[in-house]
């Protein structure tokens, strides 16, 4: 039996639940950076259309995609060592944070591989005809004309992503990582308030979201400046003046 | 000189160039002219290897391109002497004006920055856009987005330019504005082909007219000649289907 509703309680955990919040950061912020290095190596198979690789970052991407990311969690931490095993890698005394660490790199590479693809497939195919009929060799167009574009056009799927991540982050606690989630639960238990608990938790998450779904809003018009219209759209679904359309990298003044 | 020879290209089954042969002067306009599927913009994207031919030649002065798979270095060399603008003008969307032009200055022929700002703000000032250097093509109209895409082309100071259809695109009140910087600069002996429907102009313009049609050149001659008294049949049909004798007069 749980005791009744109080929420001088929600203030209490806050402080409590906020302790942990380090490690989550820590699973979200190196898992995204491996996810981007794992996204990009699985999207260059498929950009460059490679016959025999390009089934493999598909499988890759189907199977992240296509199972839940709590039941990949149990096969990455039970399976792989199994695995590295055969090729006589140890890996069975490391710490449980480096196998949730590497799920959510793996998970988040496929999400990131489909943006990387996405986005750059999004980038107007004249384009590349004309960087290409002013003798732009192909790096050149990749570096000069496809990737600007493509970057303004993922960082919405970006944010996305990243958000998705840190709330996926609190299903850790059930392989024992205590991260925010799982104080949570020993909170919960030791002073049978869960639901305080609960609302504590939900209010860092909600807060933390919001904060990054600015943050990203804010690239997105930074990046985007050269595009009026969407500068402006994105002035209506935000509460922030946007940096006004300047050449180069001016930046939106007060005036005006 | 610029000298097209035997070239050939297939899109699945359907034959879209049946070996062109076709030879442009220095300095001179060259206007193509058909009906549409008839090869005309293939034919012109061939020429800079954005569209690779089956067979035949592209001979830009000394440099021969040949074939399907030619050397990476002979299309980079190809791509050099030409400049193309485009239907839907195909700007950097995220580069200003003046940076649409540099580009190529700066990144291809590797021209100091200072430099190129100077060539190409000039370009930009001959095309009538002296005053909007700094705009991104999103805050231009059609007329001037192309016209920048003119100024580009000219900046790399090209053999030729090829003009595939430079004002198809446009809304009619911003054809003229275009069609006034191209003939301007036709005045200057810059070697040009250019694909376009708009009969008025070359008419005007051109020192010479190429009718196609079916994938093959059909006639080709003096503006009056092929206006005025064409040999082919398909040539007056199509003449007439696209400017009917008026039944009225101004």
């Amino acid at each position: 039996m749980s005791r009744r509703f109080d929420i001088q309680y929600v203030f209490e955990f806050i402080p409590k639940l906020l302790a942990y919040l380090n490690i989550t950061l820590l699973i979200v912020g190196s898992s995204i950076v491996l996810g981007l290095l794992i996204g990009l190596i699985v999207a260059l198979p498929r950009l460059y259309n490679t016959p025999v690789l390009k089934r493999l970052s598909q499988l890759y991407v189907s199977f992240f995609r296509g199972t839940p990311i709590l039941i990949q969690l149990f096969l990455v931490y039970y399976g792989l060592p199994e695995v590295l095993g055969w090729i006589h890698i140890d890996v069975s005394r490391l710490a449980v944070l480096y196998f949730v660490i590497a799920t959510y790199a793996l998970n988040s590479g496929a999400f990131i591989s489909e943006m990387i693809r996405a986005s750059v497939a999004a980038v107007d195919r004249g384009q590349i005809e004309a960087a290409h009929s002013i003798g732009m060799s192909g790096y050149q167009t990749f570096t000069r004309v496809i990737a600007p574009q493509a970057l303004g056009i993922s960082i919405p799927l970006f944010g996305n992503l990243v958000i998705g991540n840190l709330k996926d982050t609190s299903l850790a606690f059930t392989l024992g990582v205590m991260e925010m989630t799982g104080r949570s639960q020993t909170l919960g238990t030791a002073t049978q308030h869960f639901i305080e608990t609960y609302i504590a938790l939900s209010l860092i998450y909600f807060v933390i979201s919001f904060g990054l779904e600015k943050g990203f809003q804010w690239m997105e018009r930074y990046v985007n400046r050269f595009d009026g219209h969407r500068s402006e759209q994105m002035l209506r679904a935000s509460w922030r003046r946007p940096l006004r359309a300047v050449p180069l990298l001016g930046k939106g003044g007060k005036s005006g | 000189m610029i000298q097209l020879s035997g070239l050939s290209k297939t899109f699945g089954t359907q034959q879209v160039l049946k070996e062109i042969d076709l030879t442009v002067d220095k300095g001179e306009v060259v206007v193509i002219l058909g009906p549409s599927g008839s090869g005309k913009t293939t034919m012109l994207r061939c020429i800079n290897y954005l569209e690779r031919p089956d067979a035949g030649e592209v001979r830009i002065g000394h440099l021969a391109v040949q074939g399907k798979h030619p050397s990476r270095r002979d299309i980079h060399q190809l791509r050099q002497r030409t400049a193309m603008v485009f239907q839907q003008y195909n700007l950097f969307k995220h580069r200003t004006a003046l940076e649409n032009v540099m580009e190529g200055l700066t990144v291809v022929q590797r021209i100091p920055r200072s430099e190129a700002r100077e060539i190409s703000a000039r370009m930009l000032e001959k095309v009538g856009l002296g005053s909007k250097l700094d705009h991104y093509p999103g805050q231009l109209s059609g007329g001037q987005q192309q016209r920048v895409g003119i100024a580009r082309a000219l900046a790399l100071n090209p053999e030729v330019i090829l003009f595939d259809e430079p004002t198809s695109a446009l809304d009619p009140e911003l054809v003229g504005e275009v069609l006034e910087v191209i003939r301007r600069i036709a005045r200057e002996g810059i070697t040009m082909i250019v694909v376009t429907h708009e009969m008025g102009f070359a008419r005007d313009v051109a020192n010479r007219v190429v009718f196609m049609d079916g994938g093959i050149i059909v006639e080709e001659g003096q503006p009056e000649e092929i206006f005025q008294r064409p040999r082919e049949e398909r040539t007056r049909q199509f003449l007439q289907r696209i400017m009917p004798e008026p039944n009225y007069s101004i």
